[in-house]
């Protein structure tokens, strides 16, 4: 499914490119299994963790500006903020309040705000951290819509990087498509038309985060759909196979990858979120 | 001796994040010949510091005058360690004064917020390559070194590679390598994963020291041409000809974009008589 070989380095010259979809559905607000609070804010504080994460990592030097290596987006689909209602639109607030890619030194330098927050791992322990994305949930789940906006970004992105590693979209969703057909086509007409895309390193990645309120048995990176829940088979066939470079970050997180496994976590606690956005938005960084 | 380096094709020569040292030591205090490679790690916080810091503790070289000047502290004022031997309670030892001095640096106060997380949560790290060379003026000279990661010795004598150290295949180069960190906590692991290696010199043998993208492309050209390979290398007479050779295997895709260096060292039965500085 992939025909790429993910091989591309990120640098300066080269840069990446990361796009999270993220839902802000109704039910986002159930509260997430053993955490005290909702799916909404557990997510969102792992989004904003993944994006320090990312900071952090182009941090190189005192007195060195960030490093240029991503360009980084979040949409969130669901509750609209800008236009009150159901829609998709930019997470980002503040200065960064309705911009799509975003460099990201520029993302490093404008946070909505910096505060103390728990600990992802270990609620009895917080930090101060930037915060990039709040929670909102309400509506319905226009998955649709969401790809179709993701899309639009990636063709113009990859369009302008012909030859840097392939963009990464990440869904996270507790929930099923509730607008598909949309503008004339199915969630899995455009999730093709996404992965289409490609640089000359490979097709766009399009991985899928089921989130679930409850406890239930977390699959991580599956080879095959048999054994998963509805829509688990649905979000398998959607997702991308895990290209080299992020199957050896998931074995060196210490996950059992089989060949042929695909970009899908299911059922999956706050954690096991942080880690799968970790090996997801992990890419070559020095040539192989 | 002579050290050859350029930054990835793209980047400044100022972010060069490797790291290279030699001296040719002094007969009359006895001190032998030293010499260390290593590569900072892209993903760390002030790796190229880090690697030079390596580099020039291998060899003493804490103060301005060098290893036998007068002055031998350091810029925080310490009476500078003498460099360690390659026992490893001395490497220990060497390891954990580096990581507490990068840990003072004075300028971290002047990090940002960011900076400062980087620092905590992830640090730096570099690859290393070290070695001493022994018994020059005897009848057995030698060279000992130790090693962590992908930064190799190679030890060649006319058109022949006579060792590499350490051993890697072309392939090996790259995936997750092994560096010295600047976190405490992994010290003992690190001198526990050293690799150690020496062997015989004799006169007219070159010592190559290279990090990761020079020292896998050398790999895979010494097992296709050994005999085009080490006449190239031992020819190169100036930082134009070293870069013009990395332009021509960049642009063929045989080399790897990443920062480069090569240290090489000519063992000749007279000390040298020259110092040529290329500006």
């Amino acid at each position: 499914m992939s025909q790429g070989t993910y091989r591309q380095p990120v640098t300066r010259s080269d840069p990446g490119c990361i796009i999270v979809l993220f839902d802000r559905s109704d039910s986002m607000k159930a509260t997430w299994s053993g955490t005290g609070a909702s799916m909404a804010v557990g997510a969102a504080l792992v989004l904003n963790n993944i994006l320090l994460d990312l900071c952090i990592t182009a941090t190189t030097e005192v007195n060195a500006p960030v490093r240029h290596y991503f360009d980084i987006g979040v949409f969130g689909y669901g509750a609209c903020l800008t236009n009150p209602g159901e829609g998709v639109e930019s997470a980002f607030g503040g200065s960064l309040a309705g911009r799509g890619l975003v460099p990201l030194p520029e993302l490093a330098d404008h946070p909505l705000t910096v505060r103390e927050e728990p600990s992802v791992d270990q609620m009895s322990v917080s930090a101060k951290i930037p915060i990039w994305v709040e929670p909102v949930h309400g509506y319905r789940t226009p998955m649709c819509e969401a790809i179709a906006v993701a899309g639009a970004h990636v063709y113009d992105w990859a369009t302008a990087h012909p030859n840097s590693f392939p963009p990464i979209v990440i869904n996270i969703t507790d929930g099923m498509v509730t607008d598909s057909p949309y503008d004339g086509a199915t969630l899995a007409d455009w999730v093709a038309r996404l992965t289409a895309i490609r640089t000359s390193d490979g097709p766009a990645l399009f991985f899928n985060i089921f989130l679930s309120p409850t406890r239930s048995p977390e699959v991580i990176f599956p080879a095959t759909p048999s054994g998963l829940p509805v829509p688990g088979p649905d979000l398998f066939g959607m997702s991308s196979e895990l290209p080299g470079p992020m199957v050896a970050n998931a074995r060196a997180d210490g996950i059992d990858v089989q060949p042929g496994a695909r970009g899908l976590a299911f059922n999956v606690g706050r954690s096991t979120l942080l880690r799968v956005l970790q090996i997801g938005t992990r890419v070559p960084d020095r040539p192989y | 001796m002579v050290i050859f380096y350029a930054p990835k094709l793209g980047n400044e020569e100022y972010e060069w994040e490797d790291g290279a040292a030699g001296w040719c030591g002094d007969p009359a205090t006895g001190r032998n010949p030293r010499f260390a490679v290593a590569d900072g790690a892209t993903e760390g916080f002030g790796s190229a510091r880090w690697a030079q810091q390596l580099v020039a503790g291998w060899l003493g070289f804490d103060g301005p005058d060098g290893p036998d000047g007068p002055d031998r502290h350091d810029r925080y004022g310490e009476r500078a360690a003498a460099p360690p031997t390659l026992h490893p309670d001395e490497l220990r030892r060497w390891f954990a004064l580096a990581q507490a001095r990068w840990s003072a640096d004075s300028q971290v106060p002047g990090a940002s917020d960011l900076a400062r997380l980087k620092l905590a949560r992830v640090g730096s790290f570099a690859t290393l390559l070290a070695c001493e060379l022994s018994g020059l003026a005897g009848p057995a000279p030698r060279w000992d070194g130790v090693a962590l990661g992908d930064t190799v010795l190679f030890q060649v004598r006319g058109e022949h590679l006579v060792t590499q150290f350490p051993m890697l295949a072309a392939e090996d180069f790259g995936v997750n390598p092994d560096g010295v960190s600047t976190v405490p906590d992994r010290l003992a692991a690190s001198v526990g994963r050293l690799a150690r290696h020496g062997g015989r010199l004799e006169v007219g043998d070159r010592l190559y020291l290279a990090t990761d993208a020079f020292a896998q492309w050398m790999v895979a050209a010494g097992r296709r041409d050994p005999r085009a390979l080490w006449p190239a290398l031992a020819a190169l007479d100036h930082p134009g000809s070293f870069r013009a050779l990395l332009a021509e295997r960049r642009g063929r895709g045989e080399m790897a974009n990443d920062d480069v260096t090569l240290l090489r060292v000519d063992l000749v039965p007279a000390r040298a008589t020259h110092l040529v500085v290329c500006l």
